[in-house]
């Protein structure tokens, strides 16, 4: 078997069967249930259409995927720095680009378990209406690259810091930062620097191509743009990951 | 020459972590590295296994540059770093066998069983090393490095933490493998270790070697011996004969204190001790001169 695929498998391992990673998703998943059931008690009183709902759950989906793939990127390389695991893969004769890629196969996974997981969810919250398979086909495009995004800053942020702790807390405060304007609601998005700020984000950008998609059922082509900067957002992110994985050390 | 390092140097940003390292490991020969606390041991260790470049100065392992040739070298030497960690909801089994796959070496197992016992870990079926006590898990590092079937073996403190059965065990594994052939670079601050499983060594101070070479050779040189305790049965024999390679220092109730010098054999200098009658009831060894040679070159003595 190929060392990518192997050092995968065993991140797979990590989220499946390490206590730490069936935790996570027993969290995503009450944390879904939660959003599914506001969003459903709110269709049911009329407060919001079907489409909000799908666009409401695929963006809770997303956010929390990118919240996941933090988590497992920071521990995939500081978490396992700090346990002493790393470096016998490190000796191992294989490179380390391999070894990188396995780890980023991992956060790929992370994100498909999550999307697997969340698909009940996004049934339930709008399997009533017609936007359901624009939600999905959308969220698999816009959300991939920017939840895999959010994974290699971890891991790049992981191999530069020195702990664990700290790259947690500055990929979180980057997370949050992202999804401020999105928290603060139109009305600033409105402005001049809000505007640049929704194009450089982003975690905007997916968010607005995927309102044009489900809200304004526009098509998912039509969505080019907003998808190559996703694009470019993970491509940076990952020439991150790679540029501190290979200044990882004993 | 399975480790060569002539004159090396690391420099991280503008701090030199090391300055002048040298060493020379053979097949067979087990070689321990000791030094103080931020002596650069373990950034020699990461220089000879390729994980950070060396700034100037000669590293050939196996005959190949470590850092250029990572995979070849990987692919022939053994690890066991000093914090060794694991897959805590791996079996031990599992996690051979995902070793042994990156080393492309698909284990059977039958194979996998032979690694366990060959580092003496029995583990109950599909136990997770999460259960694991310090000792098993110093022998399932081992049993890791072990797979690649290595010509070299580089060991960070594999003794700390192991209770005494624990070390003797790691000791008797390790004299095997150089018997066999293995060279086995020994990184450690137990000089006990040091003196029971080494033939060369190297004292690292301040990112330089200080000094270099054979245990018994570099004793001598430093006009170093062996000491030890011993308890008669009754007096000593009339004038108190010895071997020439022993001198009787003083006598304390019934303990007496010997030197041995470096070279000597002290298992032959005891039968020549008999025949010159002396009635030896129990010999206790003090030290071989090792913890004052490492005192001296680190306490700024000879270094």
């Amino acid at each position: 078997m190929n060392a990518v695929a192997i050092i995968a498998r065993k991140e797979a391992g990590d989220l499946l069967r390490s206590p730490r990673g069936l935790s996570w998703l027993l969290a995503m998943a009450a944390a879904l249930s939660a959003f599914s059931l506001l969003l459903i008690s709110d269709a049911e009183l009329s407060l919001l259409d079907n489409a909000e709902a799908v666009y409401g759950m695929c963006a809770v989906i997303m956010g929390l995927g990118a919240l996941l793939a933090i988590v497992m990127g920071v521990d995939t390389v500081a978490g396992e720095k700090e346990r002493g695991s790393l470096v016998p893969l490190l000796v191992a004769p294989v490179s380390r680009d391999r070894i990188l890629f396995g780890k980023l196969a991992g956060i790929a996974m992370v994100w498909a378990a999550m999307y697997l997981l969340a698909l009940p969810y996004l049934w339930a919250a709008g399997g009533a209406g017609q936007n359901l398979a624009e939600g999905l086909v959308s969220l698999a495009l816009m959300g991939t690259p920017v939840v895999l995004g959010f994974g290699f800053l971890a891991m790049g942020m992981g191999a530069r810091l020195s702990s664990t702790r700290s790259a947690l807390m500055v990929c979180l405060v980057i997370l949050l930062l992202a999804a401020s304007p999105v928290i603060l609601g139109p009305s600033l998005r409105q402005t001049a620097v809000g505007r640049i700020f929704d194009w450089i984000n982003p975690l905007s950008v997916a968010l607005n191509a995927l309102d044009a998609v489900i809200i304004d059922s526009q098509a998912v082509v039509s969505q080019w743009l907003h998808w190559n900067l996703t694009l470019l957002f993970s491509g940076i992110t990952l020439w991150f990951a790679r540029d501190g994985f290979y200044r990882t050390a004993l | 020459m399975l480790i060569e390092m002539q004159a090396i140097q690391v420099n991280q940003g503008n701090a030199s972590i090391l300055r002048d390292v040298n060493l020379s490991l053979d097949k067979g020969s087990i070689y321990g590295l000791i030094g103080p606390n931020g002596a650069g041991k373990t950034t020699t260790i990461a220089a000879a296994l390729g994980l950070m470049p060396v700034s100037s100065g000669l590293v050939r392992v196996l005959g190949k540059d470590p850092w250029t040739q990572s995979r070849f070298v990987h692919a022939r030497t053994g690890a066991l770093p000093e914090q060794s960690g694991f897959y805590e909801w791996m079996s031990a089994e599992e996690y051979l066998a995902f070793f042994g796959n990156l080393y492309e070496r698909p284990l059977t197992r039958g194979e996998i069983a032979h690694c366990l016992s060959q580092v003496a870990l029995t583990p109950r079926p599909g136990q997770r090393i999460s259960t694991f006590s310090r000792g098993m898990r110093q022998r399932l590092g081992l049993a890791r490095a072990l797979i690649p079937e290595p010509e070299l073996i580089i060991l960070d403190e594999p003794t700390n933490g192991l209770d005494p059965r624990g070390r003797r065990e790691l000791h008797d594994i390790l004299q095997e493998l150089a018997a066999d052939g293995i060279g086995v670079l020994l990184c450690t601050h137990l000089l006990d270790d040091v003196e029971r499983l080494c033939d060369r060594i190297g004292v690292l101070v301040s990112g330089r070697t200080v000094v270099e070479g054979g245990l018994t050779d570099l004793l001598s040189a430093n006009g170093l011996s062996q000491r030890f305790l011993i308890r008669l049965s009754a007096e000593a024999p009339p004038d108190e004969p010895h071997p020439h390679e022993a001198s009787i220092l003083t006598g304390n109730g019934g303990w007496r204190i010997v030197d041995i010098a470096a070279k000597a054999k002290p298992e032959e200098v005891w039968r020549k001790f008999y025949a010159l009658g002396w009635p030896l009831v129990e010999i206790k060894r003090e030290n071989t001169g090792l913890e004052a040679l490492y005192l001296a070159l680190t306490e700024g003595g000879t270094a």
